[in-house]
Parts: structure tokens; C-alpha cells; sequence
């Protein structure tokens, strides 16, 4: 309130509120980051001077007092301290907070509004993205012939290490990111997150990640693979500590992040809302936040010991030491095999999220997706040995974790049934969304159908370590997940922007993407079962043709994303304003204006049925079409 | 009312003839065409594409490794089939093109305990025999052959290389390894550093080589020839090369090697090695 405002010294000329936080962005994040680790860097230094560890030391004292300051800079822990002082921020402060009338600027503020932060998740994830290709095609283009004719061992390890872990950050958010923060709450009725402060949180914990990921490369590498088995990484360069570092952040933003998402969509629903009138993406984001929130810790933990190994000799995976290469190996694979659904759930969420608005129909089978989202959640924490088969580690567990691993089969093809039933009959409208719910079902079912293969252990003892695993994993992450991340992108971009996306170029990235892909992963799959191992930079002769094919593939999805990048940047500047709603689609985000105001809904909605009654006459997901405000347009989405 | 895509079945059925002649047959049949059709499509593929491109088989384990990629393919090229089948069906005939404004609303099918049903009893059942499979394979291929006495290999990894030692035949050792033909082996398999993986592609076997650890794995060689053995786990700079090759030899040629390199065959064996 007011008396808080008053005592402030600090003159607010333009409007009331913000205190310090209106002196604070980006720019003094960076400022003080760079302070604090430079501090850091030459007391550490100084510190350990003439161990054999000094430089791992330093350098991981420099990344913690990087992150440090960044968040003191960006004025994360502004807010808590005042509370501590008892100086509760009035409302004037939340609202700048949360973005008001600030245009641009807020986007490199610690805001809390959730629209602001699923922005920035989408443009980062974008960014991410961007590296991590690029540094395929370097992967690729190594490999168009054998021998190491450009890169030499070191640096190719390196580029698979930290191409392979991009990747999977980029995936975990791509989803969850951008359209768990910006549509969910909107979704389920609500004004915001239940944590607004955490949730910017949670972007600016990740954010300075990327800079510590990025130094990897100054820090002579990770030529480990991003996988950075123990005791190989006790021998990589310190790039090793910034990689265990960036780690750790990520884990404690997503971690943030997910649980900030499951009590918004437990505790913040519309009136009315029951779980049989939730939409499906809603319930497949708290079912992955849940899985991240088992999975991703057991990461942090082993990335916590091997710093401590790296930097203090304490031996937890130093095997004359009285340490394991397996405790890291089941650390890393507790949380490997439950991440790869954490990044598989959400794309798939969207995907049936997305089905019945392009087949008019209902989802069909709503439980079924339900019941097959809960028991991929729960198996999939159940498989991860399967990842060591060939490890020697018990052995006499191949039977069970092959049959945890096989039951997974089950779930998935619920998902299918569920998937193709609401297509089946539909009255097919092929925008854009559709082709990529079509490229998922295509490209995920060649991902899924492979998966069963490395299921078998015999089969699993052939094949692991091979290019096949390679082109699998490829096929449901990015085949399945992304490729259904590409078409929520393209389905709720008007959301976002208030503009269509342009649905010629779209579609036009859509088949020279998909075309590339299965090229450049067909012929991964046939080099993998002629016996080419993964995580090499030179190869025999026979397997030149594949990968030559391979490399073309790679090229050409290349071309496609950049193609695909056009039209997002294209159509957010000069993209024909889209009304909001422009799908005729039920959930209640498209009963709000394109792009949503500033705490979404004049008026909270009620809920009256679910969002999925294409048909039906007598199904209304809200009785609310009316309140909306903001430019007329088709609100009524019952046509 | 909700229609069933299996047709109006309600309380007396109809003559097949009949029933197929309805709207609803006439979809399920238009359908299963398509399935058929892809399966049998999908079928060819799956049959001669594993043979196409993995390597040859040179032991009882790459036997039954192809075996098992064969059978799991014919299992997956019907359910593929059906499911892609469904989708291209659906875009084929219900499509509505692109224009700004939706098609209207399709019919309202909320689902079907019937085909819920049907599907999870199908693929609970095609899983269970694809684990059943599995296991049984899984025995067969861990289990070593009766008779003769296994011949042992202990196979060390280092950084880039690997050394192959014949503890009952002498002692010796050597860079690369040869072994006896059907007479079965069993590696010990132990690394000086990180961890490496011993794989023998044609002969379908792999283990990681662990520090301070030893694991094994066994197999018969069924081809002479010359073959290669990899390392199938990143292990730093050059684990692009870290390679060799695998020799089978007979019996009374393999016993000569061992003499060669100052071993001693092992006596205990003898005509172990040499029944081909």
C-alpha cells in the first residue's frame, strides 16, 4: 500500500511503484555477474593457488559468482528481502512487477507476469535450438567422409557433448516453456501463476545457464558426450566444472518451474473445472513438471559429485578409490529415462490438445489419453536400466527392467488409439497444426516401433552404442516431441503475437523439415544395424554412403528451420492480425483477446463442460463467451 | 446419437453380406484395405532391410539376434499399418482443405469401451510375446553351449587399444584376437582407465570394460574369417580408432597360433577345438 511507496526515497516521476526494481534489468544482471565472477575468479585463484585442482577451483567459483551476481543484478532477491525488512511490496510494485505498461522493457526485467516469461522461455528455447543445429551441421559435416578431416578428436567429442545436451535442455523447454506458462494459466481460467515471482524466477535461474553452457567452448570442451560418464570425465578439461554447473541450474529452474506449474493447475482452475473438463495439454503439463520433479534431481545430484570429484579429489566415482563409474551411470539414467518422457509428454499433450480442433470431432477416448499419460509417468521411472544393459551392472536384472521397458509399449499405443480415434472421421481441416499432427504420428511411430527393438536385450547387446540408439532417440524427440512442439508453436503463435503465422512458408519448412529428417535418420538407422558405433569422427569406407545420405538430410532440415524461423519472425512483424479465435477452438485462452491483457480475463470464467464438444449441441466448456473484452471478433467458438 | 465405426450391431446381427454393404462395412472394408495393403508393403520392408544391412553372422549370438530383429519386425509391420492406415485413410477421405473458416463439426465420437478394450488386450498380448521372446532368447544366448570346454579370452581396454590374453592357454598375449571355431569362448572383461565397451558386431556380443571391474560375455564363432572388434563406448580422443580385428580359425589352426605366439594350447580342450 501507499505508506510503503512514501517512505522510498527514490523519486518515481512517471508512475508510482517498482522501487529499486525499476533501476534494475538485464544490463546490471550482466554487470554484476561479470563483477562477482571476476571476484570470484581472483580470490579463488588466489586461494588455491598451486593445488593441482586450482584451475577447476577457480573456474567453478567464477560460474557460481557469475550466477550470484546476475540474479542480484536482475533483482531476484529484491522482493524477499523487502519482506524479510518488512516492507511488503504494495500493489503499485506488483504490478510493475508483473510488467505493466512497460512496452518492450519488460522482457529484460525480472516480470512476473506469466505471458511476459513464456516469451522469453520461447525465445530462448529458439536460441538454444539455433545452437544446438548449428552444431549438428558441424557434426554432420565432419562426418560427410571419413577421416577426421576437419575437427580432430578432441573438438568432435566436444561438439557431440554439448550439441547433445543443448538439445535436451532446448526440448525440456520447448513446450512447457513457452506454452506451459503463457496458455496453461490462461487455459484453466486463472490470472496468473500461484507463484508469479518464481516463475521469473525460473527463466532468470536458466537464463544465465546459457552463458556457462557457452563457456564450455572457452574452457577447452567436454569431449565426453553429453552423457559425461564417470571416470572419462575426471580426465576432460574444466569445461567439464562449467557443464556440471549449467546443469545444476537448469535442474533448480525447472524444478522451480514445475512446481510453480502443478499448483497453478491443482489450486487455480476455473469455477467448474473439474479434472473431466481439463484439457488434455493442462493435465499432460503437470503430468511432466511431476516427472521432472522425481527425475532431474538425481542429475544435480551427480553433477554436485562430480564437481566435488573434480575439484576435491572426494572420489564418488574414482573406482580404486572406493567410488563406482555405476553409482554416476544409475544416477544419470534415474534421471535420463523418465527425461526423455518429460521432454515426449508435453509435445504429445499439444499434440492431442490440437487433434480435435483440426478434426472437429472430440478427443476421443479423453480418459484413455489420461490413463496412458499416468502410466507413462509411472513406468517410465521404472526403465532406466535399460540404458546399461550392455553395462555389466546386474545383469540378472535384463528380464525385469526388459519388461518394464516393454510394458511402456502399452501407454504409448493409448496415446496412438486416442490420437488416430479423433482423427478417424473427422472432417480433416489441413491447416498447418494438422500437418504436424500428421508428421508426428508418422515420425513417432518409426521412434517407438524402434524403441521396442533396443527393448530386447539380445538385440540391445547389437545395437547399443550404435547409430541405430542415435536415430531412435532422434525420431521420438525430435520426430515425435518437436515436431509436435513445432505445430503447438504454429497453433498458438496468434495467441501470442495477435498475428496468424504464415501458414505458405510454414508449410512449405513443414515438408522440406520432415523430407530431411527421415533422410537424415533412415539412413542412420541402416548404418547403426551395419554396426557404425555413435561418438566417432572417423569411419570405414563401407558406411560413406549412408552417411554422405545422412549429411544431405541434416542440410536439408537445416534449411527447413531456417525456413520455419522465417516465417515465425515474419509473421510476428507483419502477420495478418488474427482475431481471437482464430481455430474456432473451445479451451477458454481463446476466449481472451490475441495477444491476452495484462491478468487475462476481466471476468473469471465458469466451466460448464469440457472443451472438446465438436458436435455436440448441448456441450458448452463456459457459459463465459460474452465477457471477454478487447476487439470483437468471433469469441463464441461454438459455431 | 453417437454412430459406431463397427456399425449398428445392436440386438440382431445382420447377415455378413449385409453388414459389409452398410455405410459402416463399407469403411471398415475400405479401411482394411489400406492396412492390408501397408502392412504387406511394410512386411517386405521390414524383412529385407534388417538382412540388407546388418553385418554377417559369425556366431550363434548374431543368429539369434537376427532372428529376433526379423520377428519383432513382422510383429511391428501390422500395427504400424494400422495406425499410419487409419491416418492416411482419414486425410484421404475426410478432408476438408485449408480455408479460413473450419469444416463443420465431424461426428461426435467420444470414444469406445469396446475398442479400448480390444486395443490394450491386443497389445498386452503382442507385448507379452515379444518378452516371452525375448527371455527365451535372452537364456539361450547367456547360456553356454554343453560339451565342449569353453575356451577363456581375458580382454583388457585401455586408452586406445585393446589386449586379449589367454590365461589357460599359456598365458600369452596379444593385440589382436583370434579364436577357434564353434568352439564357444567367454571373455573377462576388465579396462586399465575409463570405460570402454567390447563389441564384436558380427558376432552380436557387447560389455562394457569397466575399471576395477570384471564382466563377461560369452559366444561360439560359427564363421571362419577375419572380423572386427570395436569399442562401442566413448572413451576420449581416439576412440575412433580404438579397433581391431577377430580372427576365427579351426581347431588345428587356431592351436597352431597359440604355439606361434608361445602359448600352450590348452590340453584339457583337446578335441574341444578341433570338432568342427
Amino acid at each position: 500500500m501507499a505508506e510503503t511507496t512514501a517512505v522510498r526515497p527514490a523519486p518515481a516521476p512517471t508512475s508510482s511503484g517498482g522501487g529499486i526494481m525499476r533501476r534494475l534489468n538485464l544490463g546490471t544482471g550482466l554487470l554484476a555477474g561479470v563483477v562477482l565472477a571476476a571476484v570470484a575468479w581472483f580470490v579463488g585463484s588466489a586461494v588455491w593457488a598451486g593445488n593441482d585442482k586450482a584451475t577447476d577451483q577457480a573456474v567453478i567459483a567464477a560460474e557460481i559468482g557469475w550466477v550470484l551476481g546476475f540474479l542480484i543484478g536482475i533483482g531476484a532477491f529484491v522482493a524477499p528481502i523487502r519482506w524479510m525488512l518488512g516492507k511488503d511490496p504494495s500493489h503499485e510494485d506488483e504490478m510493475f512487477l508483473a510488467g505493466k505498461d512497460q512496452g518492450v522493457g519488460r522482457y529484460f526485467r525480472f516480470t512476473t507476469d506469466h505471458k511476459v516469461v513464456g516469451v522469453q522461455y520461447l525465445v530462448l528455447a529458439m536460441t538454444t535450438f539455433g545452437v544446438g543445429g548449428l552444431l549438428a551441421m558441424m557434426i554432420r559435416t565432419e562426418l560427410a567422409a571419413p577421416g577426421e578431416r576437419i575437427f580432430g578428436g578432441e573438438v568432435y567429442n566436444s561438439l557431440v557433448g554439448v550439441h547433445g545436451i543443448i538439445m535436451i535442455v532446448s526440448t525440456i523447454i520447448m513446450v512447457v516453456g513457452p506454452w506451459g506458462n503463457f496458455v496453461m494459466p490462461i487455459m484453466i481460467g486463472a490470472r496468473d501463476m500461484a507463484f508469479p515471482r518464481l516463475n521469473a524466477l525460473s527463466f532468470w535461474t536458466l537464463f544465465p545457464a546459457v552463458p556457462v553452457f557457452l563457456s564450455i567452448a572457452a574452457l577447452r570442451g567436454i569431449p565426453t558426450g553429453w552423457v559425461a560418464y564417470a571416470p572419462l570425465s575426471d580426465q576432460a578439461p574444466p569445461g567439464m566444472d562449467a557443464f556440471a554447473v549449467a546443469i545444476i541450474l537448469f535442474v533448480i529452474s525447472s524444478g522451480i518451474g514445475a512446481v510453480n506449474l502443478i499448483v497453478t493447475a491443482l489450486t487455480m482452475r476455473a469455477r467448474g473445472m473439474t479434472w473431466n473438463r481439463t484439457p488434455i495439454f493442462v493435465v499432460g503439463v503437470v503430468a511432466t513438471s511431476l516427472l521432472g520433479l522425481i527425475a532431474l534431481p538425481c542429475f544435480e545430484v551427480a553433477m554436485v559429485y562430480e564437481l566435488l570429484d573434480r575439484s576435491m579429489e572426494a572420489s564418488f566415482y574414482v573406482p580404486d578409490q572406493g567410488g563406482s563409474q555405476w553409482l554416476y551411470a544409475n544416477l544419470f539414467w534415474l534421471m535420463g529415462h523418465p527425461e526423455v518422457y518429460v521432454i515426449l509428454i508435453p509435445g504429445t499433450a499439444a499434440v492431442l490438445e490440437m487433434a480435435p480442433v483440426f478434426a472437429r470431432k472430440p478427443l476421443f477416448g479423453a480418459r484413455l489419453a489420461v490413463i496412458g499419460i499416468i502410466a507413462l509417468v509411472a513406468l517410465s521411472v521404472l526403465v532406466w536400466a535399460h540404458h546399461m544393459f550392455v553395462s555389466g551392472w546386474a545383469p540378472t536384472l535384463a528380464g525385469p527392467f526388459m519388461l518394464t521397458t516393454e510394458l511402456i509399449s502399452i501407454p504409448t499405443g493409448l496415446i496412438f488409439l486416442v490420437l488416430i480415434g479423433t482423427i478417424w472421421r473427422g472432417n480433416i481441416w489441413t491447416r498447418l497444426p494438422m500437418l504436424f499432427i500428421y508428421g508426428f504420428l508418422w515420425n513417432f511411430m518409426i521412434g517407438g516401433v524402434t524403441g521396442i527393438f533396443l527393448s530386447d536385450v539380445p538385440a540391445d547387446n547389437e545395437l547399443h552404442g550404435a547409430l541405430f540408439v542415435t536415430a531412435h532417440f532422434h525420431y521420438t524427440l525430435l520426430g515425435g516431441a518437436m515436431i509436435g512442439a513445432m505445430g503447438a508453436l504454429v497453433y498458438w503463435f496468434s495467441k501470442m503475437t495477435g498475428r496468424m503465422f504464415d501458414e505458405k512458408v510454414g508449410k512449405v519448412s513443414f515438408y522440406v523439415v520432415m523430407i530431411g529428417f527421415n533422410v537424415t535418420f533412415l539412413a542412420m538407422f541402416y548404418n547403426g544395424l551395419a554396426g557404425m558405433p555413435r561418438r566417432v569422427a572417423d569411419y570405414q569406407p563401407q558406411y560413406e554412403i549412408g552417411n554422405q545420405i545422412s549429411t544431405l538430410g541434416a542440410y536439408t532440415i537445416g534449411i527447413g528451420m531456417l525456413l520455419f524461423l522465417y516465417a515465425i519472425v515474419h509473421s510476428w512483424r507483419h502477420g495478418t492480425p488474427s482475431g481471437p479465435n482464430p481455430w474456432h477452438a473451445k479451451t477458454l485462452e481463446w476466449f481472451v483477446p490475441s495477444p491476452p491483457p495484462l491478468e487475462n480475463f476481466e471476468v473469471l470464467p465458469v466451466v460448464t463442460g469440457d472443451p472438446y464438444g465438436y458436435g455436440e449441441v448441448d456441450t458448452h466448456h463456459t457459459t463465459h463467451a460474452g465477457a471477454i473484452s478487447g476487439p470483437a471478433g468471433h469469441e463464441g467458438a461454438d459455431s | 446419437m453417437s454412430v459406431d465405426t463397427e456399425g449398428s450391431e445392436v440386438p440382431t446381427r445382420p447377415p455378413v453380406r449385409e453388414r459389409l454393404a452398410s455405410p459402416a462395412g463399407k469403411l471398415v472394408v475400405g479401411v482394411g484395405v489400406v492396412v492390408v495393403v501397408m502392412s504387406a508393403l511394410l512386411l517386405a520392408f521390414g524383412i529385407w532391410w534388417p538382412n540388407a544391412s546388418l553385418p554377417t553372422t559369425a556366431s550363434d549370438t548374431e543368429d539369434a539376434v537376427k532372428s529376433t530383429i526379423l520377428v519383432f519386425s513382422i510383429a511391428a509391420a501390422p500395427v504400424m499399418a494400422l495406425v499410419w492406415g487409419i491416418g492416411y485413410y482419414s486425410l484421404r477421405h475426410w478432408r476438408h482443405g485449408s480455408g479460413d473458416e473450419p469444416p463443420e463439426d465431424g461426428p461426435p465420437l467420444r470414444g469406445s469401451n469396446r475398442i479400448a478394450v480390444g486395443w490394450v488386450v491386443v497389445s498386452s498380448v503382442l507385448t507379452a510375446f515379444l518378452l516371452v521372446w525375448g527371455l527365451s532368447e535372452l537364456t539361450s544366448t547367456t547360456t553356454l553351449a554343453a560339451g565342449a570346454k569353453p575356451l577363456v579370452v581375458n580382454v583388457t581396454g585401455q586408452q586406445w587399444l585393446w589386449t586379449f590374453s589367454y590365461p589357460e592357454d599359456g598365458g600369452f598375449s596379444s593385440p589382436d584376437l583370434t579364436l577357434p571355431k564353434d568352439r564357444p569362448v567367454v571373455f573377462q572383461v576388465s579396462s586399465l582407465d575409463v570405460i570402454h565397451s567390447f563389441w564384436l558386431p558380427e558376432m552380436g556380443i557387447k560389455v562394457d570394460a569397466n575399471p576395477s571391474v570384471t564382466t563377461t560375455v560369452s559366444t561360439t564363432p560359427t564363421l571362419l574369417g577375419t572380423f572386427q572388434v570395436r569399442c562401442a563406448e566413448l572413451c576420449g580422443l581416439n576412440h575412433s580408432y580404438m579397433e581391431t580385428t577377430v580372427k576365427v580359425l579351426d581347431g588345428p589352426a587356431f592351436d597352431a597360433w597359440v604355439t606361434a605366439h608361445g602359448g600352450k594350447p590348452d590340453v584339457t580342450a583337446a578335441g574341444g577345438t578341433s570338432n568342427g
